[in-house]
């Protein structure tokens, strides 16, 4: 069925059923993807996705559903899932729908441009990316992946308090993962590139600095375990920030899982620190003018200043609070229910560049990757021990590479040590992004 | 869930520009997960997964598309838009379809979609419980309750119709203690190819409490000690160190692209001869096991590593091709949204000769981790990293004093020559595994082992 008609009448049979109000959240997501290997296609994807995420309220209390399948019969049968979901919980659970001031809004963010490349134009631009990055470096080897996508993305929500917002938009993302050897020694270096104008994309740009960075880690020793200044490079700040961006949920606090509490108003970082969620910036890689309840987004300070300035909140968080959602209540999937979710969530950057925090660093590390994070991060307490690969500082100087260690530390100790942000903004793929910072001390784990 | 004729159809349109084979893999999953926080359901949600892949190979190359628009004329249209791009050199025919059989390796009791959802409920609460009355310092709990039935058709161009429904189960818990200024977690998660008679399998309030006596045991633990040192890691989930370390590099998937260190090492010595490893997708209701894999290819017992010995690697259609190989029965996916490549089932090191007391007692000094949590490792180097859930210290042949915040690094290739003890007692623990094809159900699994020297990661 067609999606408009499928949520009317998904809608009017909830409301029929016994629902004392419903939402019908639509997306349909059609992606191409081509994987390079040593000059030739290795993989090749096409595919078109969409379906149905139903919530409604029956007997006060929220059910969910969803289906993959757009057929009359799936109607029936997302109403009875969601019922039977719903008269599980305890009466308390009950999310209030979005009763929107303005109710209509359609949002494009597309690039015609992008809708008329042809599969070849994309597989030459992949080819670009590995032939640069085999040449840039004598030592690179071979790709981990070469990957280059592109995505064509459509929400729609409607409820019955009379929402009806919808968003398309485009984007192409290249990814590339270098190989080098050198003796026995292997190492990867990854980067990409995402955005919308393909005017923009250099995919030998994109190609060269993964070789670069494979390389640069050849020759990696271990050092001698011992408390080291750091300097944490962007995109190391910038994972830190999204494993643990749940401490800065309202329902995270609320459930007693945020060690941040009832510190609203107070100086929880270092002067140095502020943060952002912000789902319109320009240069981000997320685009989001109304989360998945339809509330509009918007730009806020998160830490201002070192100062926790406020929780994010979907509407059932800000409920609690007794505040306003701040747009931050999104599904990670049709599957899901609405949680909360960041969506261009940065570091503001501060005036000086890597190199000067390296010279004020003086001798210590300059920590370049990080991994294990899903299990080596305790987002609960704080607490982190990973696996890192980084470079000797010395003199304020890069020196040799270092591998083998470990970085632990705690992510709210990490936030009030922050002695400098640089002004390098990284931004990953999904949103996250940090400068450089310059951390007092960490301890290191190595020979 | 298709008729013969929609499935003949497509694969024949995908034939049309001479791909060499062609492949229609359907499935039909509802999903049903009900979750509580503090005894109380905090979520309940379930739905219907649907949808179609389409895979064609024309030599080497493979190109994957998918749809949720199963109609004849979409899935016709879908099959001549993917072939159009591509080109074979000549063209190749459907053969007749032989439906396959199912073996029935994992019977099912009582099927999770017949069961009242209030009646999970009612375990999840008790489990809740149970781990409340361990001890007072028990603040919170997270219990949970997943059940899949996954109907799945795989049809291809080799005559290959096979079909079978797939069902699994799975109970998790989660207890936090709390004191002043510390919080601690303890988790367990046990499942199986098995429906709503989990629960007589396994004790839930059992489960809850061993879940609260990690999380009790750490409140107190000091941070763990950093440095080089033995460490003996106990059975059970403590396998994960050798999915992540080996086994993803036995996997055809990095093999055939050289990404892998086990790459051109088969019939060669890669690990210490106490190590023998298995990964078997025929385990009677494993959670890593099915009668036919995702290319619609029965399951097997394959023995990876025998006496430090490279026997195998875990081989899908494709990178066999590349490989000059076989495939194995190791073909996986998520779900239809994922082109299937090889990967692990049920996988773990065989039993040895030490019991686990002899194992403590012959280490003087080194790190005891009682029970891991995940991690992760890059295939390319082998470096590998996992966190110590609960850990202790031994000193003398003794279990000493519990340290937390514990995480182990290192090489994969290396750590295999370093383990020096193997006990008897293995077990299996379930995990969900993530790589390029998906998230998916696998069993880890060992006995206690030791292995002489590992980098340990900590703040003491």
């Amino acid at each position: 069925m067609e999606r408009r008609e499928f949520q009317k009448e998904l809608m009017a049979l909830a409301l029929a059923e016994g629902f004392s109000d419903c939402e019908a959240y639509y997306r349909e997501n059609r992606h191409f993807e081509v994987m390079v290997l040593e000059g030739e296609v290795s993989d090749y994807e096409n595919s078109g996705l969409r379906g149905v995420a139903f919530r409604g309220t029956y007997e006060g209390r929220t059910g969910y559903s969803y289906t993959e399948r757009m057929e009359r019969e799936d109607i029936a049968y997302l109403v009875k899932s969601a019922r039977e979901n719903a008269v599980l919980l305890p009466k308390e659970e009950r999310e209030k729908l979005y009763a929107p001031a303005k109710p209509v809004g359609h949002w494009e963010k597309l690039n015609p441009h992008l809708e008329q490349l042809t599969a070849e134009e994309k597989v030459q631009a992949a080819k670009r990316m590995e032939a640069a990055a085999l040449q840039e470096e004598d030592a690179v080897v071979s790709m981990d992946y070469c990957v280059l996508g592109t995505d064509w993305i459509e929400t729609a929500i409607c409820n019955s308090l009379g929402l009806d917002v919808s968003c398309r938009r485009n984007m192409v993302t290249a990814y590339v993962c270098a190989i080098a050897k050198e003796g026995d020694e292997v190492k990867t270096g990854a980067y990409f590139w995402k955005g919308q104008n393909w005017h923009e994309f250099d995919p030998a740009a994109t190609g060269k600095k993964a070789a670069e960075m494979a390389v640069s880690h050849l020759g990696a020793g271990g050092v001698a375990s011992g408390r080291y200044g750091v300097v944490l490079e962007g995109r190391v700040m910038a994972s830190f920030l999204r494993v643990f961006a749940p401490v800065f949920f309202g329902e995270t606090v609320q459930k007693g899982f945020s060690l941040l509490a009832g510190k609203r108003g107070e100086t929880i970082a270092a002067a140095c620190v502020t943060l952002r969620d912000d789902p319109l910036l320009e240069t981000g890689y997320v685009y989001a003018p109304f989360d998945s309840e339809g509330v509009p987004c918007r730009n806020k300070a998160v830490i201002e200043k070192g100062v926790l300035k406020t929780f994010l909140y979907n509407l059932k968080s800000a409920e609690k609070d007794g505040v306003a959602s701040t747009g931050n209540g999104f599904k990670a999937g049709l599957t899901s229910p609405v949680k909360t979710a960041v969506t261009n969530f940065y570091l503001e950057p501060g005036k000086r560049s890597r190199e000067e925090l390296l010279a004020d660093l003086g001798d210590g590390l300059l920590i370049t990757d990080i991994t294990g994070l899903h299990a080596g991060a305790n987002t609960v307490s704080g607490d982190f021990s990973l696996s890192a690969e980084g470079f000797l500082v010395e003199n304020g100087n890069i020196g040799r590479p270092v591998e083998q260690i470990t970085v632990a530390g705690n992510f709210y100790e990490l936030l009030r040590t922050m002695e400098e942000v640089g002004n390098d903004l990284y931004f990953a793929g999904n949103g996250t992004g940090a400068p450089s910072v310059r951390v007092r001390e960490m301890s290191v784990a190595g020979e | 869930m298709l008729k013969k004729s929609v499935v003949e159809n497509t694969l024949t349109a995908a034939l049309e520009t001479g791909a060499d084979f062609a492949e229609l893999y359907v499935e039909e999953t509802r999903r049903n997960q009900i979750g509580m926080v503090n005894g109380q359901v905090e979520t309940a949600l379930g739905g219907l997964d649907y949808g179609a892949g389409l895979r064609l190979f024309f030599g080497n190359r493979v190109i994957y598309a998918f749809t949720n628009d199963t109609a004849e004329e979409n899935l016709v249209r879908l099959a001549k838009e993917t072939a159009a791009t591509a080109k074979g050199a000549r063209l190749y025919a459907l053969a007749e379809m032989q439906k396959k059989y199912c073996r029935g390796i994992n019977p099912i009791a009582l099927y999770p979609n017949s069961v009242e959802k209030k009646k999970k409920a009612q375990y999840l609460a008790a489990a809740s419980a149970a781990a409340f009355a361990y001890d007072s310092r028990i603040s919170q709990t997270r219990t949970g309750f997943l059940d899949v039935t996954k109907d799945v058709l795989v049809a291809n161009s080799l005559g290959v119709w096979a079909e079978e429904q797939r069902v699994r189960s799975r109970f998790t818990v989660e207890a936090v203690a709390s004191s002043a200024s510390e919080k601690q977690s303890g988790h367990q998660g046990p499942g199986g190819s098995v429906g709503f008679e989990l629960f007589r399998r396994i004790d839930v309030e059992e489960v809850a409490r061993e879940a609260a006596r990690t999380a009790v045991t750490m409140l107190s633990a000091k941070a763990c000690p950093a440095g080089r040192m033995p460490v003996v890691i106990d059975n059970g989930f403590g396998g994960v160190i050798f999915h992540e370390a080996c086994g993803h590099g036995l996997e055809a998937t990095a093999v055939a692209r050289n990404a892998s260190v086990f790459a051109g090492k088969l019939g060669q010595e890669i690990a210490s001869p106490l190590v023998t490893a298995i990964d078997d997708g025929t385990i009677p209701n494993g959670w890593g096991s099915a009668n036919m894999d995702d290319e619609g290819m029965p399951t097997r017992k394959n023995v990876l590593i025998e006496k430090g010995i490279l026997k195998t690697y875990l081989i899908d259609k494709m990178n066999g091709r590349k490989m000059g190989m076989e495939p194995t029965g190791s073909a996986r996916r998520e779900n239809y949204r994922f082109a299937p490549t090889s990967r692990m089932t049920n996988t773990f090191l065989a039993p040895g000769a030490s019991t686990p007391e002899e194992i403590i007692r012959a280490t003087s000094w080194g790190l005891y981790a009682k029970q891991m949590g995940g991690g992760s490792v890059d295939p390319a180097t082998g470096s590998f990293n996992f966190a110590v859930l609960e850990g202790y210290l031994i000193r003398n042949g003794q279990i000493c004093e519990p340290v937390r915040g514990a995480t182990l690094i290192g090489k994969g290739a290396e750590t295999l020559w370093k383990i020096d003890m193997v006990g008897n007692n293995l077990k299996r623990a379930q995990g969900m595994c993530g790589s390029i094809s998906g998230s998916i159900p696998t069993d880890v699994g060992q006995p206690m082992i030791r292995v002489s020297e590992m980098t340990v990661g900590g703040r003491g």
